[in-house]
């Protein structure tokens, strides 16, 4: 994808020709005064990793339940391989792990997943499944004595239970170690190379990053960013630039410095100068030109960590100057 | 569907507390009312041994159905009847299920009282026996309608009380603990578990069912129903 993320954001980037998983189109769903989701629109392809990126609240939960049909949206349409939630899930294509979801009382963890693999339409042999999973040692316990993380690792098998084309996991490393937690995306992993869509939301920064290959990003109930972590960490700003002026070179010309096209951050201690760039490649030709020399030039990105804090403070930004508009408006 | 019912059996037959209460609290109860009455006729016609078989019967088989109501609210806070609905299980296959599985209880419930029963000496034809056992078994289900609709009416912490609260004054009165007489009677014989004792005792005195017995149990039936399928619909849409 080499668009940029201003187009990517808003409806389906690629026709509708090139098989979709599931879509938004325009969904909004309200909580009394809360707007959940505000208008969202979106398009799941076929084998993407998609990381469900967001603050706790911001409508992410809201999000898979109307997916999975549990909620109903208030406006929008929303389809799950072309039909409704429902029929997808009777055709057994979605697994899923969810936050509110809760196992079977009273039997062992493998008559549970027995009882889940029977009912799924193409349900997998119940070894096989904890074997993946890593549950095979609790197999024997019941499902109310375990861990939280152990409880975890059997709701993924549950998701995983049968042959289903999309999973979708809300926060599924919610009370896990960070061993357990790697252990856990590993297993993943080898599930999206088998060519199922899988949809996770989640909170830590660090999951987004390294296992989606496509983030979304929810603030306040909108989608206010869509594509790579790359490209998301390019729409927030952005590299970072820093380089010492040699002494003798002179003190630096702040005033020069601050000309410098494609600047959204200006730091100078001393002799060291820290830039933020939206165009790193312009900004550093520039320096140049300007006659600077500078010294130990370092070029990196920043973390996806902060190109979501740039990305939802500037949205922040622009939700509270549209509300003074409105204010003054009256 | 069949698996499901198969694992909500087995996780009944597994409840020590679900036995204790519903198939050997009956029949201690039967065996210390008989002792207490010894000859003494509850009501004409009747010995006591036989009319507290059929009361303990239905104490057990209202018990055991009510008990659905526990187990679906614990099993929506928990969160398993969402999973549920995240699987090509029907959505009615849930209810469906419990409603069977609590069927194959109430039956365990009659037939040991019942065993109890024979072992006090009560003596019935075999037609009587088997008619007896299906209208017991049979009317279960008005009470299963009721325990799925108290299952999706509140939280587990409300349910149980209320369910307890139901459970006993339906039992008063519908005369499952001693006959009633005057304006007590008059009430109690249109309650649920009255007009269920009553189906009862027509089998055991060998009148034929009165019709206005069995149109009343399935009008509490439909109510229970709808009821139910109201507060299931209600849940759905709070999920």
């Amino acid at each position: 994808m080499s668009t940029s993320v201003e187009q990517v954001t808003g409806a389906g980037l690629r026709g509708p020709g090139s098989g979709e998983v599931a879509a938004f189109r325009n969904v909004s769903k309200s909580f009394g005064p809360v707007k959940a989701v505000n208008d969202i629109s979106l398009t799941l392809h076929p084998g993407e990793t998609v990381a469900f990126l967001g603050p706790n609240g911001a409508g992410k939960s809201t999000s898979i339940d109307m997916l999975l049909g549990l909620k109903d949206p208030d406006a929008g349409s929303i389809t799950l391989f072309g039909g409704t939630p429902r029929q997808a899930i009777m055709d057994g294509r979605v697994g899923v792990m969810l936050q509110s979801g809760g196992l079977m009382p009273d039997v062992k963890v493998r008559e549970m997943l027995k009882f889940a693999s029977d009912i799924h339409p193409r349900g997998y042999d119940v070894e096989d499944v904890m074997k993946t999973a890593g549950i095979t040692d609790i197999a024997d316990r019941k499902v109310d004595k375990l861990s939280g993380g152990q409880e975890q690792r059997v709701r993924f098998a549950l998701a995983t239970v049968g042959d289903s084309d999309l999973i979708i996991l809300d926060e599924p490393t919610t009370g896990m170690d960070v061993t357990a937690r790697q252990a856990f995306w590993s297993v993943m992993r080898a599930q999206a190379d088998a060519g199922r869509t899988v949809l996770f939301a989640t909170h830590y920064l660090e999951e987004a990053d390294s296992i989606a290959d496509r983030v979304l990003v929810v603030h306040r109930g909108r989608l206010i960013a869509d594509g790579t972590a790359a490209e998301i960490k390019a729409r927030a700003g952005l590299r970072k630039i820093a380089f010492d002026l040699h002494p003798e070179d002179g003190v630096p010309d702040l005033g020069l410095l601050s000309r410098l096209p494609s600047l959204s951050g200006l730091d100078v201690s001393g002799h060291t100068v820290r830039i933020r760039s939206n165009d790193a490649d312009a900004t550093v030709a520039a320096l140049y030109r300007a006659g600077f020399y500078p010294r130990g030039l370092e070029v990196t990105g920043v973390g996806l960590e902060q190109a979501f804090i740039a990305i939802t403070g500037e949205q922040d930004a622009a939700d509270e100057s549209a509300a003074l508009a409105k204010e003054n408006a009256r | 569907m069949i698996t499901l019912i198969k694992v909500e059996v087995l996780r009944i037959l597994r409840n020590k507390r679900f036995l204790f209460f519903t198939l050997l609290y009956p029949v201690v109860m039967y065996l210390m009312f008989v002792s207490i009455w010894g000859n003494n006729a509850p009501a004409p016609g009747l010995s006591a041994k036989t009319y507290f078989m059929v009361s303990m019967a239905t104490f057990g088989t209202v018990g055991a159905a009510l008990s659905t109501a526990m187990r679906i609210s614990l099993e929506r806070k928990s969160g398993w009847t969402r999973q549920l609905r995240l699987t090509a299980l029907p959505g009615w296959g849930y209810v469906t299920a419990k409603i069977l599985a609590s069927s194959a209880a109430t039956l365990l419930a009659i037939l040991a009282v019942f065993a109890a029963g024979i072992a006090e000496g009560v003596s019935l034809s075999a037609t009587e026996w088997i008619g007896l056992v299906a209208a017991i078994w049979i009317g279960s289900f008005v009470f299963s309608a009721l325990g799925v609709a108290l299952g999706y009416s509140a939280a587990p912490d409300s349910v149980q009380p209320v369910m307890m609260v139901c459970y006993m004054l339906m039992a008063v009165l519908g005369g499952t603990w001693f006959p009633l007489t005057g304006t007590m009677q008059s009430i109690g014989q249109y309650t649920p578990v009255g007009l269920y004792n009553q189906l009862g005792k027509v089998i055991e005195t060998g009148s034929t069912a009165q019709l206005s017995q069995v149109v009343g149990l399935a009008g509490y039936l439909v109510a229970f129903a709808a009821l139910a399928a109201w507060l299931y619909q209600r849940d759905r849409k709070a999920a």
